[in-house]
């Protein structure tokens, strides 16, 4: 158990360019401390990221995937995370339903200006994810 | 019942006066009892037409590939094409057309309703029958008659119908020009998505180990997307023929190119793929099975379409094959959607 509690996950955090990534910049020039353990994309909109997109990250071998953007009303796009919402809640379903931790996935609301949201959104995702070890249920298995 | 002769005469008098160019239908196959698509373009053939329990293709598929044929030899003949339907078929040509791949007049929907039966499982029935093989299926009330050699066999239809035909819903096709037998919507032998129900009572664990074992044997030759009246893009994000491979390809192009989906069966790949097409159905899957019948080593494939199709009803009010002018699962959306989920 301890050596899980160790285990520093591997997280895939796909960020609407709009608000989530200047958030993650603002956690950053805030100097606030959190977990590196998140690597960033930028998307141009939550609603732009396909359900593949986190099947793929999975695949490729992330611990967690993280999907933030912006508050619903707030989508530079008008509606786009009204779309992500509903995908998301597909994906999210169906990678539940296989029998993949639940908390493997998170989605969150963070706007440009909460970057102390974010590094709290990124905290709490690695306490939650660091219990349930190395991700190996949808990874690619090492080429021999 | 229906009166198979209804639909024959239907074909015949089309066809004569020219008012449709072909007839998809079912005939008897050449395998025992097993009926077959016929593409009936002769009014001479229409005598060939059967409707019997062993029609459970969903001939939609093949409007698919008439269309895409007319597209690649540039002709538009301006006269439908007629369709024998089922309910699940039914749906499925509405979801096409609310996708705009044919339009309503270039489609001839003979419905037939699916009445107090629906079609039957063949491997259900394999082992009903003594190993005898049957010659002949037929309707009669809420049982299906065999014939075999060692004589008439009947079978109360819900020990060997699909699946599907079990938790059918709308057993009748709503979408229709012309339409045979009667309306028995709801008369649901079992609770709708009773199966999904069952399995997802399971823990994580258990339903981790089940789908591990079913993902493991998946060989990947996408019977499952053949198929499919759904999945009719020209490329499929698991091919990548937009890209060929040529003389002057460099190894680094080939390394370099985005690959979401290897082709390789391995288990973390099959994953991929299954999922992915799960969720590029969503919406628009309307259950006729056929994925799970066309699969040589029997993943429960339908089980995936089944949750996305449960989720889509009770979380967003979306009935698929509902409507044709309606709008489409993932590109709407309504204020009250689920969002508890979001941090």
């Amino acid at each position: 158990m301890s050596e899980q509690q160790n285990y520093e996950p591997k997280i895939v955090a796909f960020l609407c360019k709009w608000c989530s990534s200047a958030g993650s910049d603002l956690a950053g020039v805030s100097r606030i401390q959190y977990p590196a353990n998140a690597t960033p994309i930028t998307v141009p909109c939550t609603g732009a990221i396909s359900p593949m997109y986190i099947l793929s990250a999975f695949n490729k071998g992330a611990d967690g995937v993280l999907v933030s953007g912006c508050h619903i009303g707030d989508c530079h796009y008008i509606e786009g995370n009204y779309l992500a919402r509903r995908k998301m809640h597909l994906i999210m379903q169906l990678i539940e339903f296989i029998g993949v931790e639940p908390n493997r996935f998170r989605m969150s609301w963070v706007s440009a200006a909460e970057g102390a949201k974010f590094a709290q959104v990124v905290t709490n995702f690695v306490d939650d994810l660091k219990p349930l070890g190395p991700q190996d249920k949808l990874k690619k298995a090492e080429r021999a | 019942m229906i009166n198979i002769q209804d639909i024959r005469d239907t074909a015949r008098d089309m066809l004569t006066k020219g008012e449709v160019r072909t007839v998809i239908g079912y005939r008897r196959g050449s395998r025992g009892m097993l009926a077959e698509p016929v593409f009936i373009t002769d009014p001479a053939q229409a005598d060939d037409l059967v409707w019997d329990p062993t029609c459970f293709h969903n001939l939609s598929l093949y409007l698919v590939h008439d269309r895409k044929f007319l597209t690649h030899i540039r002709q538009n003949p301006g006269v439908p094409v007629a369709i024998v339907a089922k309910g699940c078929d039914a749906r499925s040509i509405v979801v096409l057309l609310q996708e705009h791949y044919f339009k309503r007049e270039d489609i001839y929907i003979i419905g037939v309703s699916c009445e107090g039966t629906g079609v039957v499982d063949e491997r259900k029935l394999s082992s009903q029958l003594n190993g005898f093989q049957a010659s002949n299926a037929a309707f009669d009330g809420d049982d299906f008659v065999f014939t075999t050699a060692e004589g008439e066999k009947r079978l109360p239809a819900r020990e060997v119908m699909a699946d599907r035909c079990l938790e059918c819903r709308v057993p009748f096709p709503k979408e229709h020009n012309v339409v045979f037998g009667e309306d028995k919507t709801g008369r649901q032998l079992e609770a709708p998505f009773a199966a999904l129900t069952r399995f997802e009572a399971q823990g994580t664990a258990e339903r981790w180990s089940f789908w591990q074992n079913h993902f493991d044997r998946c060989i990947r030759c996408f019977a499952c997307r053949s198929v499919c009246p759904m999945c009719y893009c020209e490329e499929c994000v698991v091919d990548s023929i937009t890209f060929p491979v040529t003389t002057e390809t460099t190894a680094e192009d080939k390394a370099n190119r985005i690959r979401w989906i290897e082709r390789s069966a391995t288990r973390s790949e099959n994953i991929t793929y299954l999922m992915t097409r799960a969720m590029h159905l969503a919406g628009r899957c309307t259950d006729c099975g056929e994925c799970e019948r066309a699969c040589p080593v029997n993943v429960p494939i339908r089980l995936l379409n089944n949750k996305m199709e449960r989720e889509a009803r009770e979380q967003f009010g979306f009935e698929p094959g509902a409507s044709i002018g309606g709008p489409s699962l993932v590109a709407s959306f309504l204020d009250n959607d689920p969002g508890q989920f979001i941090r």
